[in-house]
C-alpha cells in the first residue's frame, strides 16, 4: 500500500497533466467553436511543427536566446545579491533603483530597446536578462543576509579573508535560497522570451505561435501553446532535479516555484 | 537603527537614481544620442504632466486600474479560498497539489492567445491573463503559511472550546496572514507587469496601447510616459499594500 501511495504521488503531475487535457478535450467537444479545437487535435498538429525544419530552427534559436540571457544574468546577479546581502552600504545603493524597475514589465522595454539595438537577437538577450537578473539579486540577497554571523566570525577567526568568506561561507549558506532565484528566473526568462519575440516578429517560438494566431490557424496555436508548455515544465522539472542533488542537506522550503510573469 | 543611519540609507539610494538620469541627460545633451531615439529627462517629464491632465491619458490609465484591481481581486480571493482548503483537507490537497504543480511553471502568456480566442478581445481575456499569473504565488504563499501554523495555537484553541469548524478562521487564516501579504505583494506586481504586457499585444485601450502606439508611429517621448506612469503606478499600489499590511499586522512582532 505504501509502495502504492509513492507511485500514485510520483505520478499525480502526469495525472494532473492527463486531467487537464481531458477537461480540454471535454470542453472543447462541448463549445463546438471553429476558434477552439480540441485536445487531441492540437496535440497531433504538435509533430507537425516540430517537423517543420524551419520551425524548428527557430525554436532551437530561443532556446539558445534564452540560455544565453539567463546564464549571463545569474553570473551578474549572484555576486551582486550576495555583496548587497553582507554589506549594507551596497544594498541601500541598489536597492531603490531595483524598487523602482521593479514593477516595470521588461518585456514591454522592447520597443525602445529595438530602437537602439535593432531586432536582432542583443535586443532579445538584454530584455531577457533584465527580466531574470531581478529575482535571482533579490534572493541572493536574502539568502546573503539570513547567513550567521558566527559562522563568518569563526571563519574570520581562522584566517579566512573578506573575498574567501564569500565564496566559502556566505556562498554555500545562501545556496538553497539563491537557486530558488534561479527558478523563479527560467521561469521568467521562458515568458520574457516568449513576449520579446512576440513583440519583434522577427524568429523564435513567440513569432510562430503569434503570426498563427493573426492567421487564424487556431490549430498551430494550440499545438505551440502545448510545445511552450512543456518546456516550461520541462525546464522546471528538470532544474529542480539539479537542484535536489545540490543543496541535498537543506529542506526545500516551496517545492514549487512562486513564479513571476 | 538610528536617524542618522536611516539618512545614509536613503542618500545612498538617491545616488544610483540620480546619477542614472545625470547620464541620461548627458547622453542626449552631449548629442551622443538623437531625441528621435533618446528624449532628454526633461521632456520626457514634461510630457508626463501634460499628458496627465488629458482626458485621453486619464482614460488609459482607467481602463488598466480596472483590469488590474478586477483580476488581482479576483486572484486573491480564489488564491485565499483554494490555498487554506488545501492546507486544511488531505483530499483536496490531493487534488490541487499536482495541477498546480503543473499549471505554476506554465508560461501564461503563451496561453493568451487561447484566451484571445475563447473569452474576446475586451476586458475579459486581460483580467483572465492576470488571474493566471497572479493567483499562484498568492495561492502557494496561503498554502505554506496555512501549514505551518502552530499544532500548540490549534490545541489551545479547541482546549478554550473553539468548535472545529471555526478554527480555521479564528487560528489558521489569521496566523498566515503575513504570508498571504507576502504573497499579494508578489502577486500585484505581476499584475501590474501582465496587464500591461496583455494591452500591448491586443487591445484598444489602456497604457500598453499607448506604447504600442507610441512605437509603431517612432514617438520616442511618448513610448517613455506608458512606461513611467506604470512603474509609478505600481509603487503607489504597493505602498498603499503596505500600509494595509502595517494596519492588519499591527500587534504582531516585526515581520
Amino acid at each position: 500500500m505504501i509502495a502504492g501511495r509513492a507511485l500514485l504521488s510520483r505520478f499525480a503531475p502526469l495525472l494532473a497533466c492527463l486531467g487537464l487535457l481531458a477537461i480540454w478535450q471535454a470542453a472543447a467537444l462541448i463549445l463546438q467553436t471553429d476558434s477552439f479545437p480540441t485536445a487531441l487535435e492540437a496535440i497531433r498538429a504538435v509533430p507537425s511543427i516540430l517537423g517543420d525544419k524551419e520551425s524548428l530552427i527557430n525554436i532551437l534559436a530561443s532556446l539558445r536566446r534564452m540560455a544565453i540571457g539567463f546564464s549571463v544574468a545569474v553570473a551578474v546577479s549572484i555576486p551582486l545579491g550576495l555583496m548587497m546581502g553582507r554589506n549594507r552600504y551596497v544594498a541601500s545603493f541598489f536597492n531603490p533603483l531595483l524598487m523602482i524597475t521593479y514593477p516595470v514589465p521588461k518585456a514591454a522595454l522592447m520597443p525602445i530597446i529595438m530602437l537602439w539595438l535593432g531586432v536582432g537577437d542583443l535586443a532579445k538577450l538584454l530584455v531577457i536578462f533584465l527580466g531574470v537578473s531581478l529575482p535571482v539579486i533579490y534572493h541572493s540577497f536574502q539568502g546573503a543576509r539570513a547567513v550567521e554571523e558566527k559562522m563568518l566570525w569563526s571563519g574570520a577567526a581562522m584566517g579566512l579573508s573578506a573575498a574567501q568568506r564569500m565564496i566559502r561561507i556566505v556562498l554555500p549558506a545562501a545556496l538553497p535560497e539563491i537557486l530558488t532565484g534561479c527558478r523563479t528566473g527560467l521561469v521568467l526568462a521562458l515568458i520574457t522570451m516568449v513576449t520579446s519575440e512576440m513583440i519583434a516578429r522577427q524568429s523564435g517560438a513567440g513569432n510562430i505561435l503569434f503570426n498563427a494566431l493573426d492567421m487564424g490557424q487556431y490549430e498551430t496555436v494550440y499545438a505551440m501553446i502545448i510545445v511552450i508548455g512543456a518546456m516550461g515544465i520541462g525546464l522546471d522539472a528538470a532544474f529542480e532535479k539539479l537542484r535536489s542533488r545540490l543543496v541535498k542537506w537543506s529542506e526545500p522550503g516551496f517545492d514549487i516555484p512562486l513564479s513571476f510573469a | 537603527m538610528n536617524a542618522r543611519a536611516l539618512t545614509t540609507d536613503v542618500l545612498l539610494g538617491i545616488v544610483p537614481i540620480a546619477l542614472a538620469i545625470a547620464v541620461w541627460q548627458a547622453i542626449s545633451s552631449f548629442g551622443y544620442a538623437p531625441v528621435t531615439l533618446l528624449p532628454p529627462p526633461g521632456l520626457v517629464f514634461r510630457r508626463l504632466a501634460e499628458q496627465l491632465l488629458t482626458g485621453s491619458f486619464q482614460h488609459a490609465v482607467a481602463a488598466t486600474l480596472l483590469r488590474l484591481f478586477v483580476g488581482f481581486s479576483i486572484a486573491v480571493i480564489l488564491g485565499v479560498a483554494v490555498g487554506l482548503a488545501a492546507a486544511v483537507s488531505p483530499a483536496i490537497n490531493a487534488v490541487v497539489r499536482p495541477i498546480v504543480r503543473v499549471l505554476a511553471p506554465l508560461p501564461k502568456v503563451a496561453l493568451y492567445p487561447a484566451m484571445l480566442l475563447l473569452v474576446g478581445f475586451g476586458h475579459e481575456s486581460k483580467i483572465t491573463l492576470v488571474v493566471a499569473d497572479a493567483l499562484f504565488p498568492i495561492l502557494l504563499s496561503t498554502y505554506y503559511g496555512a501549514s505551518m501554523v502552530e499544532q500548540k495555537l490549534i490545541w489551545s484553541a479547541m482546549a478554550a472550546g473553539t468548535p472545529r469548524h471555526q478554527i480555521w478562521f479564528k487560528v489558521v487564516l489569521p496566523a498566515a496572514v503575513p504570508s498571504i501579504l507576502t504573497g499579494c505583494r508578489i502577486g500585484l506586481v505581476i499584475s501590474c507587469i501582465v496587464v500591461f504586457l496583455a494591452e500591448m499585444i491586443t487591445s484598444t485601450e489602456g497604457l500598453g496601447h499607448l506604447l504600442v502606439t507610441a512605437a509603431r508611429t517612432f514617438q520616442a517621448v511618448d513610448m517613455f510616459v506608458p512606461l513611467i506612469t506604470i512603474s509609478l503606478l505600481g509603487l503607489i499600489l504597493n505602498g498603499l499594500l503596505q500600509a494595509v499590511r502595517s494596519w492588519l499586522l499591527r500587534g504582531f512582532p516585526e515581520v
